[in-house]
């Protein structure tokens, strides 16, 4: 009985992204994803339902998925450099097809210089690596409730 | 490994649907989404604007323990069975029961459908389901019927034991076993042998497979089905030979076939009306019980139930409309 109260509870304080889907999506050429690995866990710890798609997606590719299970997120984990390129093909492709209003974050390697870039074409959050997981699932609960 | 073949999206439909309208995947998409997080009055709202539904699509679900590679075969015929038909796939993974959330991995064994127009894949999480399949799953079934796919496929949860449930809602229930697991004994004691229409050796380059295939034919035919029933035929497959992905597919539309002979679709529909109920039920009871306070349960047993008979009727009674 006790096991099952604590679990109750426990699961409504740190479930702020319950019921939100979220795709974490790796495109461009790196071939490192434990950090999409880790972040992926970390939301669904906090509730979310994660769709992962694994290493060097094409935008088109990660705009089809992002459609197809209707997520509410689109989060992009870029530590190649080519993160003003690719965020670019994703958000026009999702333009494209009438689903602008899935919400970007990007993540990764991103210099504080290209960050006014991303924001300017619509990208809700940037995180970078040094930056705490609790602090990253708040600013997405925040920015999709 | 062969390429999969894929299916262009020139080449004009067999049947019908070339005329269809253009899937809306972007609506679809969204529509399932609020589905899958739909309330149980929800659920009932929605029903009472909704008119009768006819199902449309055959449906084939996939079943069998957890590595058995029910998602790279579900991938893999669903590639195949696009190239004639506009095909939707759901698969289903489980949900942690800590935290509500999931990781919805079934995807990355499918790389090749994204780019497919008439294929359509969409991940789903089991959340409170214990089933193998997750709430509201009639509903989503429906809608997608509704969205003018001519099959339907239905991943389940690979839990080993209790996917029972998979088959109160397809028409061809595929089990998917592979040597060596052991769970094909863990399926017969979940009654799974007397529910599969197909059976799966999947990996079968692997040692044990014949063994396997002549295990099952030998329960199979200890305990024959009766003359007017269907025999389940097994299959062996291994997705890095396509040639056997088109066995299955073959069995698959030979299943097809016998149903459309036997006509014997208002049973299965008896069936999907009485699971409908059934969960809808257990899902609105479940919410309200774990949200009962240590008092209620000072009460006799006989007025735990009597109060959460009434409280039903309440609960169910404000219906709110679905929100997009």
């Amino acid at each position: 009985m006790k096991i099952a109260e604590k679990t109750e509870s426990s699961s409504r304080a740190e479930s702020s992204l319950r019921g939100r889907r979220i795709l974490v999506a790796k495109p461009g050429l790196d071939g490192h994803d434990i950090g999409a690995k880790i972040i992926a866990l970390a939301l669904r710890n906090a509730g979310a339902e994660v769709i992962y798609t694994g290493l060097r997606k094409s935008a088109q590719y990660i705009a089809r998925v992002a459609i197809d299970e209707g997520v509410d997120a689109v989060g992009l984990s870029i530590l190649s450099g080519s993160h003003c390129e690719l965020v670019t093909q994703v958000v026009e492709r999702l333009q494209e097809a009438g689903a602008g209003d899935i919400q970007v974050f990007v993540g990764g390697t991103i210099p504080e210089a290209d960050h006014a870039q991303l924001q300017a074409m619509g990208v809700r959050g940037i995180y970078t690596s040094d930056m705490p997981l609790e602090r990253v699932v708040r600013s997405l609960a925040q920015a999709l409730n | 490994m062969p390429p999969v073949t894929t299916a262009s999206d020139q080449t004009p439909l067999p049947f019908g649907a070339a005329s269809a309208p253009t899937l809306d995947r972007r609506g679809l998409g969204r529509r399932l989404s609020a589905l899958a997080n739909a309330s149980t009055a929800e659920v009932m709202a929605l029903d009472a604007q909704s008119p009768p539904y006819r199902p449309l699509a055959p449906r084939i679900g996939l079943t069998g323990s957890p590595g058995a590679g029910k998602s790279t075969l579900g991938g893999r015929l669903a590639v195949l069975r696009s190239l004639q038909r506009r095909v939707g796939l759901l698969a289903i993974d489980p949900s942690s029961p800590l935290t509500g959330g999931a990781i919805l991995g079934d995807r990355i064994r499918m790389d090749e459908v994204a780019g497919i127009e008439r294929l359509y894949v969409r991940s789903l999480a089991s959340r409170t389901s214990a089933d193998g399949l997750a709430p509201n799953i009639s509903e989503l079934l429906v809608a997608m019927d509704s969205a003018g796919f001519e099959e339907l496929l239905l991943e389940t949860v690979g839990v080993g034991q209790v996917e029972h449930a998979v088959h109160h809602q397809v028409d061809t229930a595929v089990l998917v076993l592979v040597p060596g697991a052991g769970d094909y004994v863990q399926a017969m004691k979940a009654g799974m042998m007397e529910l599969a229409d197909i059976f799966v050796v999947n990996k079968s380059d692997l040692a044990g497979a014949a063994q396997l295939v002549t295990e099952i034919q030998g329960v199979l035919h200890a305990f024959p089905p009766p003359a007017t029933c269907w025999l389940p035929p097994v299959v062996r497959t291994s997705v890095s030979d396509a040639d056997s992905v088109a066995e299955l597919s073959a069995a698959i539309d030979r299943h097809q076939s016998w149903l459309n002979a036997h006509n014997n679709a208002a049973q299965r529909q008896l069936q999907r009306q009485r699971y409908r109920l059934r969960s809808l039920l257990e899902r609105q009871l479940a919410e309200m019980v774990s949200a009962l306070g240590p008092d209620f349960f000072q009460a006799s047993l006989h007025q735990q139930v009597q109060t959460l008979a009434k409280s039903l009727q309440v609960g169910f009674g404000s219906l709110s409309p679905l929100k997009p």
